[in-house]
């Protein structure tokens, strides 16, 4: 009983997709479905990262693009390409990753808090990062890093847009 | 010890579900109270409603709640004995302990400790009203409560060991309302109701067969309505040493006591009688409570026998599910249609083609059978409304009769839910702007109260609502000032508009009505929020004025919002639906056709200017290269044409209406999305906002 409260409470399991070549984990409790690209309704006037609307089995979600909302490149859709569905904030949405690989469970032990370096992305997005045997994954807050309340993202880009023009 | 009630969240849903029905029907009554002076029959229903009240806070363990209920039983029975007058003292004490009851509800739902100190308020209760024992529970309250001239128990000598049974009292609370709507319909037939106790001896056996034989004897005598234990209870020998019986006998009392006592190991029996007061006699005015009770109750009960209360998530749910099947619907019908083993071709393809025209028509009637199940009577939201308007005409020092009609008009319940604010809105505007002063009116020469009304009425698939008053109406000039004064319109163009003009003004954010009329500082919403809520409703919003006379407003809504029939246009590869209720027409557009007025493109359709707005502009979308083969979508809503140019026309279908979410939040242009049969998603077209947003004030001036 108590050994497997134990167990419990030092593991968690992780949705893990890649994105720009990292890999990614999202808690596997916020995570509904994971869906093959489909067609995308987009939605004139729409907040700028949201790609557009899609039917997600007779329900509609909105679906964001992560590459756009954490600044990368954009990439064309390949046969890779998945939307993840999430429950943020109350609502069901779609999130665009390159690919899913797999779940993972990750020891709480192994993770580390985030550090303002990697991949550019605000360290509010992060829980933390997990070393393992041969990699690193990336934990996304996904709540924050989708929160419609996107000051922190507001601000960067315009942070970076003003430190590019001072170059 | 509020918060830590003892009490299952589903005891607690049910108690604060009936709490609130019985505030709200207090609060109606009240203000009837206050109208009406002393009506026996209305102070009878708010007793019963405060007694309601008491008894459910006390089985909650709410003392507070049931402290003061218990004392504005007090007021109500000096009331009732006339000991009292409904006075506006009174009257304002008795709202005074309902905003409380109402404050004490809300901890409660809201899981707070209820912190209101009752002292003061319990200390100005009427006399010693306040001074009476903690209730001590249904049975002191009732015997004190019930005066004995309403329905004085017939029978029972004083000595008695059970004390006096108070038969009207045991009626109301023993019986459901439709018993009791039956009871009331024995009375009017000349039929005595009674009630019957039994008792058998200690040591008979076979109480059972014994209390059988007491049905079977009252049977005869009379109609019995309900008996403890019930006559299942009796087939199935769950007897003890007692029965009650509720019945309807033309029997008098002597005869029923002679036919039970008449029944072997009946040790004793007790008969009380209520029975209507024949006409003439001394109170014949006032009528039993059982026949009070039960002759209000009676229409109310016949349409509750039958109908249970449902969780509204699960009429959301099947709505829901319903949708879908509707979509599903539509693509196999286009299957069908697409399929090259149309009818005819084979056997199967036959039997294919009729299943599906059969599954088409069940859905059509599961889906009107669901949106009936959806339908709620407007009453619901219309009796919150006299407190409101009481409060607001007495606070402006003001005498209104506050008429409604048409509450019994059904709509959804989401459109209910809705059109609360804008209502409550336009009534206050009414309260406060448009009904004068009592001496205003006088000088006026008209009568010194004013009347505002209220009305709900069906009109094919629409429900038509209406708020009027015979105030002064609006004063169309001081509109045209204030929006002159607000930099909304210069003086020359004000000078061009028409009346119908210049009373939309007021739809313009920023000039409410009050500041336009009354220089009276608007408070909460403006008319332009009002016109906004309906518009998203699909609904449309008119305002029609007569300077001294009055002023109207009437709001047009569907009765759903949930399916609407829309038109589906294509602009480029993309596919948008514009409900159909604000189509009024389709035109092919030809670049001939387009003029240019104003730098605004337009057209002239039967010899009235149709300005024009390209949809792929407003949403920011490629232009198409032939711009030759449009088509002009004409709509009309709130009185204002507008025609939008699309790329092509798709066809009409019924759609289901998805919100686009929290997540995209509100998107001007659009009113949400739709699930294709094909399973694509298309945009939904908001008219209301489109046609808002090109009602500038420019065009005011450039049409007139």
């Amino acid at each position: 009983m108590q050994s497997e409260q134990h167990q419990v409470a030092t593991e968690d399991k992780f949705v893990v997709f890649q994105l720009g070549g990292e890999a990614y984990g999202v808690d596997i409790n916020k995570v509904q479905d994971i869906n093959p690209m489909t067609k995308i309704t987009r939605v004139p006037r729409a907040p700028e990262f949201v790609e557009g609307i899609i039917n997600l089995r007779g329900r509609v979600i909105p679906v964001i693009d992560l590459r756009k909302r954490f600044g990368l490149p954009p990439q064309e859709y390949t046969r890779s390409t998945v939307i993840v569905v999430a429950e943020v904030e109350g609502n069901t949405i779609g999130v665009i990753v390159d690919a899913v690989s797999e779940v993972l469970p990750i020891p709480r032990s192994v993770v580390e808090p985030p550090s303002p370096f990697i991949a550019g992305i605000d360290s509010d997005y992060l829980r933390g990062v997990a070393k393992l045997d041969d990699r690193l994954v990336i934990l996304l807050d996904l709540e924050r890093a989708l929160s419609r309340q996107e000051k922190s993202a507001l601000k960067d880009k315009r942070f970076l847009q003003a430190a590019e023009k001072a170059v | 010890m509020a918060s830590n009630l003892d009490i299952t969240p589903e005891d607690l849903k049910v108690f604060l579900e009936e709490a609130e029905e019985q505030l709200q029907r207090l609060e109606g009554d009240v203000v009837k109270l206050e109208k009406a002076g002393h009506d026996a029959e209305l102070l009878q229903e708010i007793f019963r409603a405060a007694h309601t009240l008491k008894g459910s806070s006390a089985t909650l363990g709410h003392q507070p709640m049931a402290r003061l209920t218990h004392s504005m039983e007090n007021v109500l029975d000096k009331l009732r004995k006339k000991k009292l007058s409904p006075s506006a003292d009174v009257v304002n004490l008795l709202f005074e302990c309902l905003d409380v009851l109402r404050g004490m509800k809300d901890d409660i739902a809201e899981g707070r400790e209820t912190t209101v100190d009752l002292e003061p308020l319990l200390a100005r209760m009427p006399a010693d009203a306040a001074a009476g024992p903690a209730p001590a529970g249904v049975k002191a309250a009732a015997a004190e409560a019930v005066p004995g001239k309403t329905a004085r128990p017939s029978a029972g000598s004083p000595g008695d060991e059970r004390g006096t049974i108070d038969v009207a009292r045991e009626f109301v609370t023993q019986l459901s309302d439709t018993e009791r709507s039956r009871i009331a319909a024995g009375l009017a037939e000349g039929a005595q109701a009674g009630i019957c106790r039994v008792f058998f001896d200690q040591d008979c056996l076979m109480t059972s067969v014994r209390a059988y034989q007491v049905l079977l004897a009252l049977g005869e005598a009379g109609e019995v309505l309900k008996s403890v234990p019930s006559a299942e209870d009796v087939e199935a020998e769950r007897v003890g040493h007692e029965m009650t019986a509720y019945l309807l006998t033309m029997e008098d009392k002597a005869q029923l006591e002679a036919t039970i006592k008449a029944i072997g190991d009946v040790a004793r029996v007790e008969v009380s009688m209520a029975q209507a007061a024949p006409a003439g006699e001394a109170q014949g005015a006032q009528p039993t409570v059982a026949q009070a009770e039960g002759a209000r109750e009676g229409s109310q009960a016949k349409k509750n026998a039958t109908t249970v209360r449902v969780d509204v998530n699960l009429l959301d749910n099947l709505m829901n599910l319903v949708g879908e099947l509707v979509i599903d619907r539509t693509h196999l019908a286009q299957i069908l249609g697409r399929s090259e083993h149309g009818a005819g071709t084979s056997e199967a393809a036959d039997e294919l083609v009729r299943t599906s025209a059969h599954i088409g028509r069940v859905t059509t009637q599961l889906q009107e059978e669901i949106m009936k199940a959806r339908m709620l009577p407007i009453e619901n939201l219309f009796k919150k409304f006299p407190r409101m308007v009481r409060d607001l005409s007495l606070k402006a020092g003001k005498e209104i009769d506050f008429v409604i009609e048409g509450q019994e008009t059904e709509l959804d319940r989401s459109v209910i839910e809705e059109i609360g604010d804008p209502l409550m809105h336009l009534l206050r505007n009414s309260v406060d702007h448009g009904v004068e002063s009592p001496a205003d009116r006088k000088a006026a020469g008209k009568p010194k109260t004013g009347t505002v009304r209220l009305a709900a009425e069906h009109s094919e698939s629409h429900i038509i609502i209406t708020v009027s008053d015979d105030g002064r109406g609006i004063d169309t000039e001081k509109v045209k000032a204030s929006a002159v004064r607000k930099g909304f319109l210069t003086e020359a163009q004000a000078r061009r508009l028409s009346d119908k003009q210049a009373l939309d003004l007021i739809f313009l954010s920023g000039l409410s009505t009050a500041q336009a009329v009354t220089e009276v500082s608007g408070r909460g919403v403006g008319m332009d929020v009002v016109r906004k809520n309906i518009e998203r409703l699909n609904g449309s919003i008119e305002l029609h004025t007569v300077p001294g006379h009055g002023t109207e407003t009437r709001i047009k809504l569907p009765l759903t919002l949930a399916i609407v029939r829309a038109l589906l246009v294509s602009l480029g590869q993309s596919v948008f639906a514009i409900p159909l209720t604000s189509v009024s027409e389709t035109l092919r557009l030809t670049p001939q056709m387009v003029k240019t007025i104003k730098r605004k493109e337009a057209i002239v359709v039967r010899e009235s200017v149709l300005p024009l707005v390209r949809l792929n502009r407003v949403f920011g979308m490629p232009a198409e290269a032939n711009e030759t083969g449009q088509y002009v979508v004409v709509v009309n809503t709130n009185g204002q044409r507008l025609g939008l140019v699309v790329d092509g026309l798709v066809g009409e279908q019924e759609v289901v209406i998805k919100s686009l979410g929290g997540f995209i939040g509100n998107i001007p242009g659009l009113s949400g999305a739709t699930i294709l049969g094909e399973g694509d998603v298309a945009l939904i077209v908001d008219v209301g906002s489109l046609v808002k947003s090109e009602t500038n004030l420019a065009r005011i001036g450039l049409v007139s």
